[in-house]
């Protein structure tokens, strides 16, 4: 999902929190419920020309590290879209924080932070989720790839070798090149048509 | 069916055509493909790309001038008879084959011939499923060029999977014993990514290896 459609989906939730980092981390930009912080998010909002990455990493709270986490990943074009779902008890509202990929804008990243549950208490306790492990942010392998190298993965799911990718998409050969190793990198496999098998087993492809 | 043979005369290709050679072991490949590269270096109107793993294709062109009784050297300096390097990395593989075959078109020769050997799962060769995309592949390469190409498939030293998925499936016609026939085994490459690639049986499962 890209970082728009993110923010513009976000932007119809109440009680979203909207902050646009740069490529080192520093807001650039933030909507009002971000600016105005309720107090209800109980992580701190960090305002316009501080480093959003460098406030969080000094927290020893995990959501703030595991959001810390998630931009360093989107920043490094490790991953396009990252979720991290937090309540602290089961009296606590439950907070779910995005971060995406800008598209088309570089390295930079959006943060939305918002109120996703109730505070019934027989609502089921929700710790953090993170899809992380070892410190690593994250998601599933199929979502470390950008939006291009995704349509350079359906392309090669058709059979598609490298000068016809880039005939289809107008872009450089060796830019595909370039796309097409980070595709077999990031899935993890050793070949060409491992990483287009594992996609296709695993949905990331369409079927048809 | 058979096609173009008789007991005497050599197989005739149709043109374009990608034709893989079952053989059992090099004394049985050697006097088909060194007969259908001899005819490349007999007709000046012709030329020809020998392609394989590194040294294979400078190998067997010396064979086939200890065969003919003369060097090539003329006609390599002059771009005639051209080799082709195998790549682990199916893609550079792809373009090491296509620019020589796009360069001999460009310079007009009425046939293109090429000889592929074939090797599989080893160093400087691209992995068994990209090598069996990379075949079925050149068959859309040549579909629109005058290009005959030969791919001898050496029954002694391949698994019986790289027979089944790439000899037998990745190529319209079959040379076995001298006879030419067309291969009701093959798949067009426009299906064969989804109807075999992705059903390869060491694809399957999560644990791919």
């Amino acid at each position: 999902m890209g970082g728009e459609v993110v923010a513009r989906s976000a932007i119809d939730q109440q009680r979203a929190g909207i902050a646009v980092v740069d490529s080192d981390g520093t807001v650039t930009w933030t909507d009002e419920a971000w600016a105005a912080d309720d107090g209800e998010a109980s992580l701190p909002r960090v305002p316009i020309g501080a480093n959003l990455l460098e406030a969080y990493r000094e927290y020893s709270d995990p959501r703030a590290q595991a959001i810390a986490n998630a931009i360093a990943a989107v920043l490094e074009g490790k991953v396009t879209y990252f979720e991290i779902e937090h309540r602290s008890d089961p009296d606590s509202p439950s907070f779910l924080t995005s971060v995406a990929a800008l598209r088309g804008s570089g390295a930079g990243a959006v943060v939305i932070d918002k109120v996703v549950g109730g505070r019934e208490p027989s609502e089921r306790h929700r710790p953090t989720v993170v899809r992380a492990s070892g410190g690593a942010p994250f998601g599933h392998e199929g979502e470390r790839l950008t939006p291009r190298e995704r349509e350079v993965l359906d392309l090669m799911a058709m059979g598609l070798d490298n000068r016809a990718i880039a005939a289809k998409l107008r872009i450089e050969y060796t830019t595909v090149r370039g796309h097409v190793r980070a595709v077999i990198e990031k899935l993890g496999a050793r070949s060409r048509l491992e990483a287009v098998a594992r996609a296709y087993r695993n949905g990331w492809v369409p079927k048809g | 069916m058979s096609i173009g043979r008789d007991e005497r005369a050599a197989p005739v290709y149709p043109v374009p055509s990608h034709v893989c050679l079952l053989h059992h072991g090099e004394a049985e490949m050697r006097p088909a493909v060194l007969e259908f590269m001899r005819e490349a270096v007999d007709r000046p109107n012709e030329a020809l790309l020998c392609f394989g793993e590194p040294g294979v294709g400078e190998r067997l062109l010396r064979d086939l001038e200890a065969h003919m009784g003369h060097e090539f050297t003329a006609d390599r300096r002059a771009g005639r008879i051209m080799v082709g390097e195998a790549h682990s990395d199916v893609d550079q593989q792809l373009e090491n084959f296509i620019a020589p075959l796009e360069e001999l078109r460009a310079r007009g020769f009425a046939l293109v011939r090429f000889v592929g050997v074939v090797a599989w799962d080893v160093r400087h060769f691209p992995p068994p499923e990209d090598f069996l995309w990379f075949e079925s592949k050149m068959n859309e390469v040549i579909a629109e060029l005058p290009v005959v190409g030969l791919c001898p498939y050496d029954l002694a030293r391949i698994p019986a999977r790289g027979i089944a998925y790439g000899a037998l499936e990745t190529h319209p016609f079959v040379l076995c014993d001298g006879v030419l026939r067309e291969n009701p085994q093959f798949i067009p490459p426009d299906r064969y990514v989804r109807e075999r690639l992705l059903r390869l049986p060491w694809l399957q499962g999560e644990g791919l290896s």
